[in-house]
C-alpha cells in the first residue's frame, strides 16, 4: 500500500500506525532514486484485485512464488468485492495513493488513465506474447495503458440438462429474444416453484448495448461524451422483459435483491446471459447440484448480428506514481508469462490472453468449452467499442438501481428512463 | 467552538508554555497561587494533542468541504469554483427529494420510538430489584455494539426472507416476506435497530428520574393521585429538561444515521430506494459518482438543516421545558 521506500527501515524506529503514516506521507516528499529491489536492496510493491476467496488464495500463492523468484521484492496485496474495490480506488485515486499494481476493468479504464493515474506500459512490460486482438482493447486514445489478463465476451450460460428434461432445444447462434423469452417461461413451468428459466436481464447496461449493438448502435456516442440513444428505446429495452417478470417467469426483485450468489449456482435458475468466463467458475457448483453447463451465443435480434465483441475480462496496469515501476512490471510480466504461475492461476480470471499462457493452463471440460464457444461465435465478433466514458461505472450503478425502480412498480418504465436520462447526462457532464 | 483563540493559543503554549508555568508554579509553591494566564497556558499546553488533533482532521476538513461546496469539484479531475450553483441544482435534484423523505420519515419513527422505550425501560430500572445493576448493564449493553458492521449484518440476516422475523410474523398471518427485499417496512429495520440501543438516553432518563423529589410524589398520592396521574403531573414535568435534552440529542444523531444503512441497503439505498438516507447519497456521489463538490454541498445543506431543527426546538422548548427552581412566571 506504501510505496515509499525508507518506509520500512524508518518503521522499525517507530511503532503505531499513526506514527508510520504521517511518516509515510513526510518522507514522499523525497526524491531520491528508489532502491533497485534486489536481496541487497529490497523493495516492497502493492498489488490489488477484486474478487473472491478462490481467487485471493491462488493469487496469494502465485505471489509467493514471485516472491521467491525475485529475492528482494516483496508484494503487500490486498482485495475486495467489485463494487467494494471501485469505491476504494476512487478515493485513493484522488490521494493520488493507488497500487503499484492493480487489477484494472475496461469500463474505468478512461476513468483512470485519461487523469494520468496509470503509466504508460509500451516499452515497460512484455507485449510480444499477447492473442490476436487482445491489446486493442488495452490502450485509450493510442497510448497503452494496460494489458489484459484475461479476455471474455458475452454468452447465454444455461443448464442444458433442464433445458432438455423440458423439451428446449439448444438455442443456436441468432436465437431471438423472443425465442429465450418463450424458452424462460416453459422452463420455468416445469421446474416448478421456486426455480425459474431464466433471470431478468433488463437491468445491466452490458446487455442493453448488446442489444444496442444487434440494432447497429451503441451505448454511447463514438467520442463517449454522450449516450448514443432516445429514452424511448430504453423504454422499449426495459419492457422486453417486462412480460416475462409480470407473469413470473423470471425471478421478482424481491428474492434476488437477497441473493449473494448467483441464481445458477444456487440451484435456481437455468439460463443466464452472462461473461462466458464465468462459466467454468460455476461449473464445479452446478454439477455437485447434478447439473450440466453449458454455453450458447446470446439472444439476437438480427441473426446475423450478435452484437459481440471480445474484450478483456480483466486488465493489469501499474500506477503512474509508483515508484518502483521496475518492479511493478516484473510483476505484471510474471503473472502474464511465467508457466508456474499461470498454472497456479489456472482460469479464474478467464482464459489467459497471452500464448504461453494458452499453452501452459490447464484446460478442464468447461474451459475447453469456453474456447469451443469462443470459436463457434469468432465470424460474430465485430470491434469493441472505445474504451466508454470514465463516467461508465457510475452510470453502470444508475441504470441497476433505476430498474430496481420499474421492478419494484415504483415507477413507469418512462418515469424511470427519463430519470436515468437526468442522471446519466449530470455525470457525463461532470466528466468534462 | 473556541478554534481561533486555540488555534493562536497553542503554538505559544507548546513553546514557551510547559516551562514557564512549571517555574511559576515552582516560585509560588505555598505562597500565591499560579495567576489564571498561567493556569490557561498548561491547559492549553495539554489539550495540544487534541487541538492540532480537531484542527487537522475536523476544522480543517469541514471548510475545505466547505469551500467545495462552491465548486464542481470532481474526485480526479478536479474543479472550478460555481458560486451557488451546487446549492439550487438540489432542488431540481430528483434524488434530493427522495433522500429527504426517507431521512425524515426515520428521524419522525425512530426519535420518538426510541425516547419512549429508554423512559420505559428508565422507570423499570430505577426500581429497587435484587440485580439491578445487572439488569442495567443488559440493558446498556446493545448500544455499546449496535453502530458496529457485525451487528449491521447480523441484523441483515435477521430480516431475511425466512429468517427469524419472517418466520415469527408468518406466525401472526403475515405474508410479506422478509423486510429487506419489501421497500415498504426496509426502513423498519433500521428503527428497531435504533429503539434496540436505548442505552444513552436510557441513562440519563435514569439519572434524571433519580432526581425528581420523592416527597412531591409522596403529596400528590396523599391527594389521592394515582400511578397514571403522577407520571403526568410530576414526573413528566420534572423530567421535561432530560426529555428535551434526549429528544435534541437523539435527532440531531438520528439525521446523520449512516453505518447500518449503508451496509443493509448498501450505496443505492435498496430495496427500490427506501433506505436512501441522505447521508448515503452523500456517500453515493462523493465515491461512487465521484463529484466531491456536489456531495460537499448536500452535506452542508444537512449541518444547515440540523441547525435549522435544532433552533426550532429550542425555541418550541421555552414553553415546554420546566425548570424547577426557576421563576416559571
Amino acid at each position: 500500500m506504501i510505496r515509499d521506500p525508507y518506509r520500512l527501515r524508518r518503521r522499525s524506529l517507530l511503532t503505531g500506525a499513526a506514527a508510520a503514516a504521517t511518516l509515510a506521507a513526510a518522507a514522499a516528499c523525497g526524491d531520491d532514486d528508489g532502491p533497485a529491489g534486489t536481496a541487497d536492496d529490497p523493495i516492497e510493491i502493492s498489488f490489488e484485485w477484486w474478487g473472491d476467496d478462490v481467487r485471493a488464495e491462488i493469487t496469494k500463492e502465485a505471489i509467493a512464488l514471485f516472491e521467491s523468484k525475485n529475492e528482494g521484492i516483496t508484494v503487500q496485496t490486498n482485495f475486495a468485492d467489485f463494487p467494494t474495490y471501485w469505491e476504494g480506488l476512487a478515493g485513493r485515486m484522488a490521494s493520488r495513493d493507488l497500487p503499484d499494481v492493480f487489477q484494472m476493468d475496461y469500463s474505468r479504464l478512461r476513468q483512470f488513465g485519461s487523469s494520468g493515474m496509470l503509466l504508460p506500459l509500451e516499452g515497460v512490460v512484455k507485449t510480444d506474447d499477447f492473442r490476436e486482438g487482445f491489446l486493442d482493447t488495452a490502450k485509450l486514445d493510442g497510448q497503452l495503458l494496460a494489458v489484459p489478463i484475461a479476455g471474455n465476451t458475452l454468452g447465454l450460460i444455461y443448464r442444458a440438462d433442464w433445458f432438455e428434461a423440458h423439451g428446449v432445444a439448444t438455442p443456436a447462434p441468432g436465437y431471438s429474444w423472443d425465442q429465450y423469452g418463450t424458452d424462460i417461461a416453459t422452463v420455468t413451468a416445469g421446474l416448478g416453484d421456486g426455480k425459474w428459466g431464466g433471470g431478468d436481464w433488463a437491468g445491466q447496461y452490458h446487455f442493453m448495448e448488446l442489444w444496442l449493438r444487434q440494432q447497429g448502435g451503441s451505448f454511447y456516442t463514438e467520442d463517449g461524451k454522450a449516450l448514443n440513444f432516445e429514452t424511448a428505446k430504453l423504454v422499449e429495452w426495459w419492457a422486453t422483459s417486462a412480460a416475462l417478470y409480470a407473469a413470473g417467469d423470471v425471478p421478482p426483485v424481491e428474492t434476488t435483491i437477497e441473493w449473494v450468489e448467483g441464481g445458477l449456482v444456487q440451484d435456481l435458475l437455468a439460463s443466464e446471459i452472462g461473461w462466458d468466463n464465468f462459466m467454468p467458475a460455476y461449473t464445479p457448483t452446478v454439477e455437485a447440484n447434478g447439473g450440466t453447463l453449458a454455453l450458447a451465443a446470446p439472444p439476437s435480434l438480427d441473426p446475423a448480428n450478435l452484437g459481440l465483441y471480445l474484450k478483456p475480462s480483466m486488465q493489469l496496469v501499474i500506477s503512474g506514481t509508483s515508484e518502483a515501476a521496475e518492479a511493478s512490471a516484473k510483476l505484471v510480466d510474471f503473472l502474464l508469462g511465467d508457466p508456474e504461475a499461470i498454472a497456479i492461476l489456472g482460469t479464474n480470471r478467464g482464459i489467459p490472453a497471452t500464448n504461453t499462457g494458452l499453452e501452459n493452463v490447464e484446460i478442464d471440460p468447461a474451459t475447453q468449452g469456453v474456447l469451443d464457444y469462443e470459436a463457434s461465435v469468432a465470424q460474430y465478433l465485430t470491434t469493441p467499442p472505445p474504451a466508454p466514458p470514465s463516467a461508465t461505472g457510475a452510470i453502470e450503478v444508475k441504470f441497476a438501481e433505476i430498474y430496481q425502480q420499474v421492478q419494484y412498480g415504483e415507477m413507469t418504465g418512462q418515469e424511470a428512463a427519463d430519470l436515468f436520462f437526468t442522471e446519466a447526462e449530470t455525470l457525463l457532464a461532470a466528466e468534462q | 467552538m473556541s478554534a481561533s483563540p486555540s488555534a493562536t493559543a497553542a503554538p505559544a503554549a507548546s513553546e514557551a508554555g510547559a516551562p514557564t508555568a512549571s517555574r511559576k508554579r515552582g516560585a509560588a509553591k505555598r505562597r500565591t497561587p499560579p495567576s489564571r494566564r498561567g493556569e490557561r497556558l498548561v491547559g492549553y499546553t495539554f489539550m495540544t494533542p487534541w487541538i492540532i488533533g480537531s484542527l487537522v482532521f475536523t476544522v480543517g476538513p469541514m471548510l475545505w468541504s466547505l469551500y467545495l461546496s462552491f465548486t464542481d469539484y470532481h474526485l480526479v479531475l478536479g474543479g472550478d469554483f460555481i458560486g451557488l450553483e451546487n446549492y439550487t441544482a438540489m432542488f431540481a435534484d430528483p434524488m434530493f427529494a427522495r433522500a429527504v423523505k426517507v431521512t425524515l420519515l426515520y428521524v419522525l419513527l425512530a426519535v420518538p420510538l426510541k425516547l419512549v422505550a429508554s423512559l420505559a425501560v428508565a422507570m423499570l430500572l430505577t426500581q429497587s430489584r435484587r440485580g439491578i445493576g445487572f439488569y442495567r448493564a443488559a440493558f446498556y449493553m446493545p448500544s455499546l455494539i449496535a453502530m458496529s458492521v457485525g451487528i449491521a449484518i447480523v441484523w441483515k440476516a435477521l430480516f431475511a426472507a425466512g429468517g427469524p422475523q419472517d418466520q415469527f410474523m408468518s406466525w401472526f398471518g403475515w405474508d410479506g416476506g422478509g423486510f429487506i427485499g419489501n421497500p415498504d417496512v426496509s426502513i423498519l429495520m433500521l428503527v428497531l435497530l435504533s429503539v434496540w440501543t436505548f442505552g444513552a438516553p436510557m441513562v440519563i432518563f435514569m439519572a434524571g428520574l433519580l432526581q425528581v423529589p420523592g416527597e412531591l410524589h409522596e403529596a400528590a398520592e396523599m391527594d389521592g393521585a394515582g400511578k397514571w396521574h403522577r407520571f403526568v403531573h410530576i414526573t413528566i414535568p420534572m423530567l421535561s429538561p432530560v426529555i428535551f435534552f434526549n429528544v435534541l440529542m437523539e435527532t440531531v444523531h438520528a439525521f446523520q444515521l449512516f453505518g447500518p444503512a449503508f451496509i443493509i441497503g448498501g450505496t443505492a439505498g435498496g430495496p427500490a430506494w427506501s433506505t436512501l438516507f441522505y447521508t448515503v447519497r452523500i456517500y453515493a456521489l462523493a465515491f461512487v459518482d465521484l463529484r466531491m463538490g456536489y456531495a460537499s454541498a448536500w452535506a452542508w445543506m444537512l449541518v444547515l438543516a440540523v441547525g435549522v431543527v435544532t433552533l426550532i426546538m429550542f425555541r418550541a422548548a421555552k414553553n415546554l421545558v420546566y425548570y424547577a427552581g426557576e421563576d416559571n412566571k
